[in-house]
């Protein structure tokens, strides 16, 4: 899932980008590697892929701050 | 500088520091993340910073850059650089490299502040690439240019005001902001400039020393002038929003509780997003009592929902470009009529205004014409582009000797019998998205320069949920096997991230008019339904 994750967002938000490496642990919000539109597409990618429903309730920095922080969540939720 | 304090002299803005350091010295002046300087220590730390960069020699009007996404030490940087009498440009962490590249050359910027987190993006930016810059201040890495920590910035003495006599009309901040022809314009403000804006905006918005105010913008968007200028004036609290705050609502709307924000000021879309996902039901906002917005214009609908939600705000639709800072205001009585945006309002003080055609002849009453601005808090004019800042202004002899200065805002207005202003669109073809400025011209000249591409024409499109995206379409050289996403990715190599098309057809051929020229509207018309599959 994290591999998932990771490529969804090196090839979808950062596509032309070879060099880019993220971890599980980088900070996506704080860093500028996701913008709010970004991060809106990465949502509708985790819907969709791991068929769960994420509820604003949910779209917190804790569940989405990292790859990791968004692997825990969506086990939670599956 | 300590003088001025005790003289109560209030002309730069690092005046309202000292002056509230000197007041209110334990007063929150800025909070971000859970750290937060008092105006005892910003005004502190912010003479350390002007004594370090004076070592390193910055004389006054030197060139600054900061290169911080929104975090505390912004505000340290700001009145660090101007205490030293130099100049501060906000560069935009997320831009592409080559155009913070041309903005360092341009400024002939030495000495950059910057932070840990974007040490990736410094390597990039210095790697084997001839820039002027000869340190880099707020992170001690291994990079081809010296870098300072702040503990060693902290070690200079705290007793010691920086040399050097600064006045009123020197430069203290230039702005960029995107230019038709792909190069960014660099807007220069003076300390007058900047501290009129500061003055006005306090009284307009009557605040006092116990506000808090949400600070949402970046600095390089002129909206943040409200909280890094206005607050440390009155001796207010500015909260700087980070930006993981800035993408998740329902992380933002607790932050405004927890920090009891009084002011807001946004763009629309910030605010727009809590309206849909920042849980507001289960929020207590109550000691939000005025809401700010500008930049574009507010889709009605969601105004008035939003003024539903929290009926102890007042509402005001902020209007002005960053040439000006702001120059018009209108405070909302009631929710819009449906389907009718807030008006722009009325020209606040110290400012006065014509609406001119294309003659320069003023417009009957009721009729649209461009707006035209003269004020105490206008630009000086574009960094290093004297064409450009010709071209931006108008000079009315009033007698022989003596001229008014307005500048030319390129927004087309009509004002009403009531005296109000509204917003009538464009004179060029400069749209809004997301609050940031985007010039068509600029997107279609990039993509015609890549190589692939024969013909290229953009334009604006209103989604379901009333926000502006930017379409492109193409004719390619040949069939190349050119994708849109290649497109796109070499476009975001020269353009900032706001400005980059959200979709990119590849046609034949382009609907022309009787002139043979690009027939825009009929391309629109053409696209629309493959436009609204893809963004609704």
């Amino acid at each position: 899932m994290d591999k998932q994750l990771i490529t969804y967002i090196k090839d979808e938000l950062h596509a032309g980008d070879a060099g880019l490496e993220i971890t599980p642990q980088d900070d996506l919000l704080g860093s500028g590697l996701v913008e709010s539109m970004g991060m809106m597409k990465i949502i509708g990618f985790i819907e969709n892929q791991y068929g769960i429903t994420v509820p604003p309730r949910d779209m917190t920095i804790e569940n989405f701050l990292t790859v990791e922080a968004m692997v825990n969540y969506i086990s939670s939720r599956q | 500088m300590a003088e001025a304090r005790d003289k109560g002299w209030n002309y730069l803005l690092t005046h309202s520091v000292l002056d509230s350091a000197y007041r209110y010295p334990d007063q929150p002046a800025f909070r971000g993340g859970n750290q937060q300087y008092t105006y005892a220590q910003l005004a502190e730390r912010m003479q350390q910073l002007a004594l370090l960069l004076q070592e390193m020699g910055v004389r006054k009007g030197d060139r600054v850059g900061i290169y911080l996404n929104r975090c505390l030490e912004t505000a340290l940087a700001i009145y660090g650089i101007m205490q030293a009498g130099a100049v501060y440009v906000p560069l935009d962490p997320n831009a592409p490299l080559e155009r913070i590249r041309g903005i360092l050359r341009s400024c002939r910027v030495k000495h950059l502040i910057s932070q840990p987190v974007q040490k990736r993006r410094l390597q990039q930016l210095v790697d084997g690439e001839a820039l002027p810059l000869e340190s880099i201040i707020g992170l001690k890495t291994d990079l081809p240019v010296k870098t300072i920590s702040w503990d060693e910035v902290w070690e200079m003495p705290t007793d010691r005001s920086p040399a050097g006599r600064v006045c009123e009309k020197d430069l203290a901040y230039i702005m960029y902001t995107s230019g038709s022809t792909g190069s960014p314009k660099g807007i220069m403000h003076t300390h007058a400039s900047g501290l009129a804006y500061a003055r006005l905006s306090a009284q307009t918005y009557q605040l006092t020393g116990q506000d808090r105010i949400g600070n949402h913008a970046p600095i390089y968007f002129d909206i943040s002038t409200l909280g890094y200028f206005t607050a440390p004036l009155v001796g207010a609290t500015t909260v700087i929003i980070p930006d993981a705050y800035t993408k998740m609502p329902a992380s933002l709307s607790q932050l405004i509780e927890k920090e009891k924000l009084s002011i807001w000021y946004s763009v629309p879309l910030a605010l727009i997003q809590l309206l849909q996902r920042g849980i507001l039901e289960e929020r207590d906002l109550s000691a939000l009592r005025w809401i700010l917005f500008g930049g574009e214009v507010f889709p009605p609908a969601h105004l008035a929902a939003l003024m539903e939600k929290w009926p102890q705000a007042r509402f005001s639709n902020v209007y002005g470009p960053a040439e000006v800072n702001q120059c018009t205001y209108y405070h909302l009585e009631e929710p819009p009529l449906s389907g009718q945006p807030a008006p722009l309002g009325t020209v606040w003080e110290n400012t006065q205004m014509l609406i001119l055609d294309d003659q320069d002849r003023e417009v009957g009453p009721g009729n649209i014409g461009e707006l035209l601005i003269r004020s105490a808090t206008a630009m000086q004019g574009y960094w290093g582009q004297p064409d450009l800042t010709e071209k931006a202004f108008y000079c009315m002899e009033v007698a022989p000797g003596f001229s008014e200065k307005y500048y030319r805002t390129g927004d087309l207005v009509r004002q009403d019998e009531a005296g109000l202003l509204h917003f009538m669109g464009r004179k060029d073809q400069q749209i809004k998205t997301r609050g940031y400025r985007v010039e068509l011209e600029a997107v279609e000249h990039q993509l015609r320069s890549l190589g692939t591409v024969k013909e290229a024409a953009v334009f604006p499109y209103r989604n379901g949920s009333e926000e502006t995206l930017i379409i492109g379409s193409v004719i390619l050289n040949g069939s190349n096997g050119t994708t849109e996403k290649d497109l796109i990715a070499a476009l975001g190599d020269k353009l900032p991230w706001y400005a980059l098309p959200q979709s990119i057809f590849e046609l034949s051929d382009f609907p022309r008019t009787g002139s043979d020229k690009v027939d825009r509207p009929a391309l629109k018309t053409q696209l629309l339904e493959k436009i609204k599959q893809v963004h609704g």
